[in-house]
């Protein structure tokens, strides 16, 4: 049976053939697609290494930007409630000063009203005796007859002295 | 767009089958009234080598190829196949029909007995062989040089494809079994890996450049499993020697009666013989099968009448069909399969002392 009778000429070219094909192969282009493929799995390799590493630091610098993040809102708050303390013993103290000047103002309106009492007071007995003196003059003046009519007239002076004050 | 590409190949498949039934017609009338088919003959036909390539729809023309032979006088002579067409005589060679040369360029000597001659011919198979060889080339070279001027970037399409084979074969199996020492042994085993799987595919390719029964024929696999062989045993280590012929095995099974050592040295030899029978049965196996579907058309119009073998078409087609897919299977698996016992083969030549 022909087919299973190895036929020597095709032996022979199927060597030949071969060989050819693998010395050009095993010389040209099996080494460089090696090389290169596992050039480029070591590439990726590194490349996702370093991606994962990028990847670490890029939440490592999120945390930390948080915690900055945090650190100047804590420090703002502090601020702020400093400032509104500051405000308020501001405030405060103005109220105190603002106080003590209305009290001194006071006081001080109060001498001069006391001092403007005073002077009133003499100045109005002053009159009033000035007046009490005239009405005298004059009813002694008028020759008192009757008492009616003197009291009357004392009256209608009184009431005259009322009216002027 | 689907359904009317499908319907395309129906109508092509369909118009192909009347078409050979018209050429099968117009050679029954031509040869005068029924001819026998005769499957033994046409399986051997198909599967066997030839001096020129087949072209379809035609049973006499054939692709001339060259003859190269040398004669009994020792003189070389060199002539294209079309010349001993049709059993014609050219320069005292001829095509035997029948006996011992059946089928082979023989030369007729001048007592008219065959003399057959170093046949070094560029036959059917031969030229198969270099296609597949170029094939391999260009493919490889193809990565190649997308890795040169791309470098790093991932390769595309059909290169991608071809990259990823060679990743598999590289990365997955060679680099595993054979360890530090897979660069120096990777070219070979690739190159046969890829020279193998194109073999087997060009020969589901009924036309011309495929057709070629290259790795189910026995010659091809002899070689590549005589050069497993030779890488194997010529750059086997020391203790793989010595493992050979003074096992670690009890005295008494090595030393009067040498009965490891037959049984290793029977090993060396079963290893390649079995890689070359696989691939060879494997190959040859799945073309026949094909071949012997389609045949049941004949047979069975041959026994039951032309109606009953033209029914059992579409079931024929089917089958053939089924088992053409399960050959491109086939194809990469025994490809695979000889490339991955190769490579044990040859790490089980560099075991060292440390190793075990």
């Amino acid at each position: 049976m022909e087919l299973f009778k190895p036929e020597f000429g095709l032996a022979f070219w199927m060597f030949i053939a071969f060989l050819c094909l693998f010395g050009i192969l095993a010389k040209w282009a099996w080494p460089f697609i090696i090389k290169s493929m596992e050039e480029r799995a070591d590439l990726i390799d590194k490349g996702v290494a370093y991606a994962q590493e990028a990847k670490a630091h890029l939440d490592n610098a999120k945390a930390e930007a948080d915690k900055l993040i945090a650190e100047a809102r804590n420090e703002q708050a502090d601020i702020l409630r400093e400032a509104a303390k500051m405000r308020n013993e501001l405030i405060e103290k103005a109220h105190g000063e603002a106080a003590d000047e209305a009290k001194k103002v006071t006081e001080a309106a109060q001498v001069s009203l006391e001092q403007a009492r005073k002077e009133a007071e003499k100045t109005l007995r002053k009159e009033v005796g000035d007046l009490a003196l005239q009405i005298a003059e004059k009813v002694i003046r008028k020759n008192i007859a009757s008492d009616d009519a003197q009291r009357a007239l004392v009256d209608q002076y009184l009431s005259e002295v009322e009216t002027k004050n | 767009m689907k359904k009317a590409i499908t319907a395309l190949i129906a109508v092509v498949i369909i118009a192909l089958m009347a078409l050979g039934y018209a050429d099968t017609a117009a050679h029954r009338a031509h040869s005068g009234g029924e001819t026998e088919v005769d499957p033994q003959e046409i399986i051997f036909e198909h599967l066997g080598d030839a001096y020129g390539w087949e072209v379809p729809f035609n049973h006499s023309k054939r692709i001339p190829l060259p003859i190269i032979v040398r004669a009994q006088d020792g003189s070389w002579h060199a002539f294209m196949s079309n010349r001993l067409d049709e059993g014609a005589q050219y320069d005292g060679f001829q095509i035997a029909k029948g006996g011992d040369y059946n089928n082979k360029v023989v030369q007729i000597l001048p007592d008219g007995s065959q003399y057959r001659p170093v046949d070094l011919s560029i036959t059917k198979n031969v030229a198969g062989i270099f296609i597949a060889a170029l094939l391999v080339l260009l493919m490889v070279f193809k990565v190649k040089n997308w890795y040169k001027k791309n470098g790093m970037k991932a390769p595309r399409r059909f290169t991608a494809a071809l990259e990823l084979v060679v990743d598999f074969v590289y990365t997955d199996t060679i680099r595993p079994i054979i360890g530090k020492e897979a660069p120096k042994y990777a070219p070979y085993l690739l190159t046969v890996f890829f020279f193998i799987l194109t073999m087997n595919l060009l020969g589901l390719i009924v036309i011309f450049p495929g057709g070629a029964n290259l790795t189910g024929n026995l010659a091809v696999t002899a070689v590549l499993a005589l050069l497993t062989f030779l890488i194997t045993n010529l750059t086997g280590t020391k203790h793989y020697w010595k493992e050979m012929f003074w096992p670690d095995v009890p005295t008494a099974l090595k030393c009067p009666v040498p009965l490891m050592q037959v049984i290793e040295l029977f090993g060396i030899f079963t290893k390649p013989i079995a890689l070359m029978i696989r691939l060879f049965a494997n190959m040859m196996g799945g073309h026949m099968v094909v071949i012997v579907f389609m045949l049941l058309i004949f047979i069975f119009g041959s026994m039951f009448g032309t109606a009953v073998g033209g029914a059992m078409t579409p079931l024929s087609v089917a089958l053939s069909l089924f088992m053409l897919l399960l050959d491109v299977l086939v194809s990469f698996i025994q490809a695979y399969v000889f490339t991955i016992l190769s490579t044990m083969f040859i790490s089980m030549a560099h075991v060292h002392e440390h190793a075990e």
